[in-house]
């Protein structure tokens, strides 16, 4: 319990540090906001007068957009990504010296920044769906519940990804490469601009051999009733899958890390 | 090793590999095809035990690899080869019970949350270590009554100067009570001041909570004040251990003497008592300083208070700086029991 508690007073901390910058924070909702934005202008766009393109309906379409922008701001909001120059400036010692579990430590954070966003998601989604109305299928409980636990699966996903990067700061002081690839990455094959399954049915069983599909195409997928119940368990067991290869991963890339750690400076 | 040893380091070795970037462009473009490494000794083969209770000063130039091994000892870096124990454990395990029993002070950097007021960094410590209330309250009281920095706790810690920053860290650090206190240039760029209050409260502190203490410094003002007994250490070796008193019976080959004369004296007549260091015959003021083999030192005072016409005479030790700059300066450096 005592434990927990510790963890609880850091997701607190992280939290008041993240509200100190009030112009930061409405600066970057209003950039996630921006880029929803542009993605239904551009689907509203191509439909025009079209009933129906790439087997969607404008509706569906426009839905699709709606939740998948809402899937990807809580699974990709991180704290994180400045983790690496944490590492490799040695601000982590402060960490690794206190009775914390580094992991934990880190997780706080960003489940801190996702909370914090949150609150902003909800408005924005409002303001979206006033402008869009896009037809909202409500989900039954049981799919609801998958969906959430989904989201999870896609945050710790992320959180794991992220800590793989942050750990080139053990070796390297170049990561914004890396890093900048990988949201490149994201943004075209997580399925936020437009849904996976318009792409060529190639590139789409190449998409679905990585993670990529469960950091929003997949959940909004679910939450829009497009995957069938018998499929809902595989696609459990993949999610489930890629979490377990990445903790296994993180587990051993950190503590190589750790080990050549030089805790420059500090 | 004795019962109430506290650390206990044997053999120890940490050895970095660096890489080394020829300057300018031409370098930057050759270092991303073919880069030269070398190894880097920071801590070559060093052995040392600690009481409790006792406060030991790390000497040496920057890089010589006092804050390696602090760090070693901390369980941040992992020993090439040897064993280090702290309080029983080996510190890379990092077991939390090891480390509610120690902190680590660096002057350079600090764990203070930087957007947000001090308390509460001091209250996330009271969580992280599961300091009970009572004790977090009174250590709190104590620490920040010593101090005296109860009017700055509301204050955002990136608004506060060095100074205050730094004693705020301390209480930081001190607020789980713990036994072993590494401290890495606590009183670096602070003024003469505050170096002296932090000096005085590192003091009690050791005293009234019986607290093993490693500082490392470059102003010798925090050794020579704190500690009796010094480490000495040089490109990763450790070349002397034992009471700082001792490295000046030690090293210091002379004495220096200050002689202010009544008349003016010549140079060549001075120069038969020993090596020249200062020398003013200018108006009224004719003075010089003298460098003597301490042996003789005061066998040749005798002698110029017969020959010269000496006002005022002072023998005194060289400054243990000039000491150590000197054992420093030396090519060999063998390593000293």
């Amino acid at each position: 319990m005592k434990s927990l508690r510790k963890y609880w007073s850091l997701l607190k901390i992280s939290w008041e540090t993240g509200l100190v910058y009030r112009v930061n924070i409405l600066l970057w909702r209003f950039r996630q906001f921006l880029l929803t934005l542009m993605s239904l202008t551009l689907w509203t766009v191509i439909f025009g007068s079209a009933d129906e393109v790439f087997s969607y309906t404008n509706a569906q379409m426009i839905t699709y957009i709606f939740v998948a922008s809402v899937a990807q701001s809580i699974i990709l909001a991180t704290a994180l990504n400045g983790l690496a120059r944490t590492v490799y400036t040695g601000e982590l010692s402060n960490v690794l010296v206190k009775p914390v579990s580094v992991y934990l430590y880190l997780a706080a954070q960003d489940v801190a920044d996702k909370l914090k966003n949150f609150g902003f998601i909800i408005f924005e989604s409002l303001g979206l769906y006033l402008i869009f109305q896009p037809p909202l299928v409500i989900p039954s409980a049981a799919i609801a519940t998958l969906f959430v636990l989904w989201l999870i699966g896609g945050a710790v996903l992320n959180f794991l990804i992220t800590l793989l990067f942050g750990a080139i700061g053990f070796w390297s002081p170049d990561i914004w490469g890396p890093r900048f690839l990988f949201f490149m990455i994201v943004s075209f094959t997580a399925g936020n601009l437009y849904p996976l399954d318009i792409l060529p049915e190639v590139l789409t069983r190449v998409l679905f051999l990585t993670p990529f599909p469960y950091f929003a195409y997949m959940q909004s997928q679910l939450f829009l009733g497009r995957i069938d119940s018998s499929e809902t368990l595989l696609h459990s067991a993949v999610l489930a899958f890629w979490i377990v290869v990445f903790a296994i991963i993180v587990k051993i890339v950190w503590g190589r890390g750790i080990r050549s750690y030089s805790a420059q400076g500090h | 090793m004795s019962k109430d040893t506290v650390i206990s380091v044997k053999n120890l070795k940490k050895y970095f590999q660096v890489y080394h970037k020829e300057p300018g462009l031409k370098g930057s473009i050759k270092s991303l095809w073919s880069r030269k490494y070398e190894v880097i000794k920071a801590v070559d083969d060093i052995s040392f035990e600690i009481k409790q209770g006792e406060m030991v000063g790390f000497i040496g130039q920057n890089g010589a690899g006092k804050t390696t091994t602090l760090k070693v000892l901390s369980g941040l870096l992992y020993p090439t080869s040897g064993q280090v124990r702290v309080l029983g454990f080996n510190p890379w395990d990092r077991k939390s019970e090891f480390q509610k029993q120690f902190a680590l002070v660096m002057g350079q950097k600090n764990q203070l949350w930087w957007d947000l007021p001090a308390m509460e960094t001091f209250l996330l410590n009271k969580a992280i270590y599961e300091i009970p209330d009572k004790q977090f309250q009174a250590t709190l009281d104590r620490l920040i009554d010593l101090l005296d920095i109860r009017d700055i706790l509301d204050i955002q810690v990136r608004k506060l100067s060095l100074g205050q920053r730094m004693k705020a860290e301390l209480v930081a650090a001190l607020l789980h009570n713990p036994k072993v206190l590494f401290l890495d240039e606590p009183t670096i760029g602070l003024d003469v001041v505050m170096q002296k209050i932090l000096r005085d409260f590192i003091k009690q502190y050791n005293k009234e909570f019986k607290a093993t203490i490693i500082l490392t410094s470059h102003y010798m003002d925090d050794v020579k004040e704190l500690c009796e007994r010094a480490i000495i250490i040089d490109k990763g070796r450790k070349i002397f251990d034992g009471k700082l008193q001792n490295i000046i019976d030690k090293y210091a080959r002379n004495k220096i003497l200050s002689l202010v004369f009544s008349k003016e004296v010549k140079e060549k007549d001075l120069k038969t008592f020993g090596q020249i260091k200062e020398f003013a015959q200018d108006g009224s003021a004719y003075t010089a300083t003298l460098l003597v083999p301490r042996k003789t030192a005061t066998v040749q005072a005798g002698k110029i208070l017969n020959k010269l016409p000496v006002q005022d005479l002072n023998i005194e030790e060289p400054p243990i700086e000039a000491i150590i700059r000197e054992v420093f300066g030396d090519a060999k450096n063998t390593p000293v029991k």
